[in-house]
């Protein structure tokens, strides 16, 4: 069974580590995501008054 | 030279080329690097939403210190789900066949959940040793089948990613040739034998996507008892 070929093992496991990563995880990460869903919390946060900065 | 059905495993050279360093290297060119303007196009789009409900359905399960293993898990299925797809395309070669690549993957990610439970819990991580309720006369046997099951783990994960692919990749090509010999000689069936192909291309597919799943969520669900 040539998986079981010994000559190639370390080398394909280094190689394909280091796709892993260092290849994949930038482009994973550049996938930014707006609109933060907003927290289902329980407490309501106070209501800031607001008032005209009359000057 | 005889060929055997199993060549098709060989890591390829072709000039001295491993070809393997291209299937690893060539099917990120796929996958755009996002910019930092908001504007995406479709592809894009469609690759944010799969990598985004992903991750959200995979670390749904883990507690909070699990979700920094988001980056890691999303990357590893990126990694497979692609390596496993492209490899079902003619001519293609799947990385994944390869035993190297999935116990590479498989042992030193199982081996660092092991050995986060082992730092931050021990007890609790030793405890999954031993199911709850078992008679106490069974305690001993239950604990050396529990410490052989655990063990067992990363070599489940890996040889169960490369059967899979190598048996399926096997059988395509047994019946592809069962095609391509009986074409001449009983036509109708050769076209019965066809439609098997593609039903079976079909499974593959299916497969392929399956047991890129099946490795990350149970890492994930590993991760889940030690962390």
């Amino acid at each position: 069974m040539p998986q079981l070929n010994p000559a190639p093992w370390f080398a394909i496991l280094v190689f394909s580590w280091l796709i892993f990563l260092t290849v994949i995880p930038p482009k994973i990460l550049n996938h930014t995501f707006n609109n933060e869903p907003t927290t289902m919390s329980a407490e309501k946060s106070k209501p800031q008054s607001w008032n005209w900065p009359w000057s | 030279m005889i060929l055997s059905f199993f060549d098709q495993f060989m890591s390829p050279t072709w000039l001295g080329v491993p070809l393997i360093a291209l299937a690893l290297t060539l099917p990120w060119i796929m996958y755009p690097t996002p910019s930092s303007r908001w504007l995406n196009n479709r592809l894009l789009t469609l690759q944010g939403w799969f990598i985004n409900r992903f991750t959200q359905q995979l670390l749904l399960p883990l507690n909070l210190p699990g979700h920094k293993w988001a980056l890691i898990f999303t990357s590893l299925m990126i990694f497979l789900i692609t390596l496993n797809l492209l490899g079902l395309l003619p001519y293609t070669f799947t990385p994944t066949t390869q035993l190297s690549l999935n116990m590479g993957l498989a042992l030193p990610l199982w081996l660092a959940t092991v050995i986060i439970g082992l730092r931050n819990q021990p007890t609790a991580a030793l405890g999954h040793l031993l199911p709850e309720g078992t008679p106490t006369l069974l305690i001993p046997v239950l604990i050396i089948i529990e410490t052989i099951s655990l063990f067992i783990r990363p070599l489940a994960l890996g040889v169960r990613l490369t059967a899979n692919l190598t048996a399926g990749h096997l059988l395509i090509q047994l019946i592809a040739t069962a095609v391509f010999v009986l074409l001449p000689l009983m036509p109708a069936v050769a076209i019965l034998t066809a439609t098997v192909l593609f039903l079976l291309t079909l499974l593959e597919v299916a497969v392929a996507m399956i047991q890129a799943y099946v490795f990350v969520l149970l890492l994930s669900l590993y991760l889940q008892e030690n962390i």
